[in-house]
């Protein structure tokens, strides 16, 4: 893991500055997103992903892919977390007030 | 919470671009990463001894394969790679370098090589034969064939190492050793080298014993040239020793009254048995040649060349054989120097005084037997008989003056005849000489002194 972040922190930092867009956008974007059940799909996925990746399952540069999409899809992530309680905080709700 | 949950319902359009990030990162980067990652593992196991070490990575697995020497050597290089940071599984293809029964080692060498073979336990133990074998062998190429084997007997490397300095010694031929047992064979370099092998031999570590050897020594070479152009006679090659070498020396300087002796030979053990008499023979069968070369090699004789005339020839190829010692052989191709232009009787005699003036004819002391030192100067006067058939010839006998007139009238007179019997035995008729003693009559120096003396025993021709 750290060797994967330290070879590949540019193209995480990417996915992490993508995720704090996206994050950033999701607060004041109309429309309901995906439905519940669609999430839970998405949710399992990853999930199954994961696990693939922990049991190292899937061999050789397949195996590698899934690690770094997994672990780009984490730098996301946590982007969007980060770009959407940003936004929330010290944007969305002074809004009113103004 | 529950917003970050709303929120997190319009993340998805992020992930086409993610998407699109994550298959540009993966074309770009998994190639430089695996060969990241191969130079890390390929560092991590430089310190271990294997043999035929590869390493392949695909993504962030690696396939290691290598021969180990030991079955923790082997362990200890697969936890280096797993080790190594970035790698995610390690396929294990080592294995452990074949046991060989028997372990054999070799080395052979030709004309123009040396080729080491057979099984070397470790790395380093091979450099170090290789390294030996180089320094050894001083620009000889040296060829490796040898593979790895476990199951080297203790102290294997010290003898290979002193059987890599008998290499050296041999011009060709096989050094194997198996297990402990050590068999030679092939001919040694030089004269002395078979001795020197053997003695070497008796250096190998406790627990190895020669199983066979076969080194022969080279064979014991002794040549003569007679080059009429140069008026040289040209010795080379192997004398046994000093003592040997002066009497052939010696020797030479009698047969060859007229040439310059060049003496190139050398001092070398292993001289077969009877070498000097037979060199002295084969010597003075060469001196009756006007041009040719002896070749004595072991106990073999060859003399080839030119004779002075037919009878010459058919003696010294009847002869040659029968005066060599027992066990010796000889093989003459002697062929006959062409007929010189016939002369008259003035220049016939002046031909005898010129060769008489380089040479004397010598007789064994009190005795008419002629010294078989003088066959080849009596060689060349009977070629110049040859060249004036129709002139007769006077043979004078004369001795110095010690003992009795009578005695010496005799000996002179049964000298005289005796170089007359050998003028028939060459072929020229019987009535064109005349053998005539003259005991001490005549001297031509002072009969005080040995050299006056010497001067005074002699053969005068006349020719008429």
């Amino acid at each position: 893991m750290a060797y994967l972040i330290t070879f590949h922190w540019g193209w995480l930092a990417g996915g992490l500055l993508l995720g704090l867009a996206m994050g950033w956008i999701a607060v004041v974007q109309h429309g309901d997103g995906l439905s519940r059940a669609n999430m839970q799909r998405a949710a399992a996925l990853v999930v199954i992903l994961l696990a693939l990746a922990i049991a190292r399952l899937v061999p050789g540069r397949w195996g590698y892919w899934l690690d770094l999409g997994l672990l780009m899809l984490g730098a996301y992530l946590v982007g969007c977390v980060c770009g959407s309680w940003l936004r929330d905080r010290f944007i969305s709700r002074q809004a009113p007030i103004a | 919470m529950h917003g970050l949950l709303k929120w997190s319902r319009k993340w998805w359009p992020g992930l086409v671009p993610l998407a699109v990030l994550w298959l540009l990162a993966a074309w770009y980067s998994t190639v430089p990463m695996e060969q990241d990652l191969a130079a890390s593992a390929t560092a991590a196991v430089k310190s271990d001894v294997l043999d035929k070490t590869r390493i392949g990575v695909a993504g962030r697995d690696a396939t290691f394969s290598a021969d180990a020497f030991s079955e923790e050597g082997r362990r200890s290089a697969v936890t280096s790679v797993e080790s190594v940071a970035g790698i995610r599984l390690v396929k294990d293809d080592t294995r452990l370098v074949a046991e060989a029964k028997p372990y054999v080692w070799s080395a052979e060498r030709d004309v123009v090589r040396v080729t080491l073979g057979g099984n070397a336990p470790l790395p380093a133990i091979k450099a170090r034969l290789l390294e030996a074998a180089r320094a050894g062998l001083n620009g000889v190429e040296v060829v490796d064939r040898m593979t790895f084997a476990r199951g080297a007997p203790p102290r294997f490397d010290a003898a290979v190492l002193l059987l890599i300095d008998q290499i050296a010694r041999l011009k060709e031929g096989k050094i194997v050793l198996s297990d402990k047992s050590v068999s030679l064979s092939g001919m040694a370099r030089e004269l002395g080298g078979r001795e020197a092998i053997f003695a070497a031999m008796r250096s190998l570590p406790e627990g190895f014993t020669i199983a066979s050897n076969d080194i022969a020594a080279p064979p014991y070479v002794f040549q003569a040239n007679k080059d009429p152009v140069g008026v040289t006679l040209t010795l080379t090659g192997n004398v046994p020793d000093n003592a040997v070498h002066a009497a052939l020396a010696a020797a030479a300087q009698r047969k060859f009254f007229g040439e310059k002796v060049v003496d190139n030979l050398k001092a070398s053990i292993g001289a077969p048995r009877g070498f000097a008499e037979a060199v002295t023979r084969a010597l003075g069968a060469l001196s009756r040649l006007s041009t040719g070369s002896l070749v004595v090699s072991d106990r073999e004789v060859k003399l080839s060349g030119d004779a002075l005339y037919d009878g010459a020839a058919n003696q010294i190829r009847a002869n040659l054989g029968n005066e060599l010692p027992q066990g010796w052989t000889a093989k003459a191709e002697i062929s006959v120097k062409p007929a010189a232009a016939p002369v008259d009787a003035t220049v016939c005699q002046q031909l005898f005084t010129e060769t008489m003036a380089k040479g004397k004819i010598q007789f064994d002391t009190a005795s008419a037997a002629i010294s078989a030192d003088s066959a080849g100067l009596l060689d060349r006067l009977a070629e110049i008989a040859l060249r004036c058939p129709t002139a007769s010839i006077e043979v004078n006998g004369h001795t110095d003056s010690q003992g009795d007139d009578a005695a010496n009238q005799l000996l002179s007179e049964k000298r005289a005849q005796a170089v007359v019997d050998f003028m028939v035995k060459a072929g020229l008729p019987p009535d064109r000489f005349k053998a005539t003693g003259y005991g001490s009559t005549q001297p031509v120096s002072d009969n005080d002194t040995d050299e006056g003396k010497a001067k005074n025993r002699r053969i005068d021709f006349l020719v008429r």
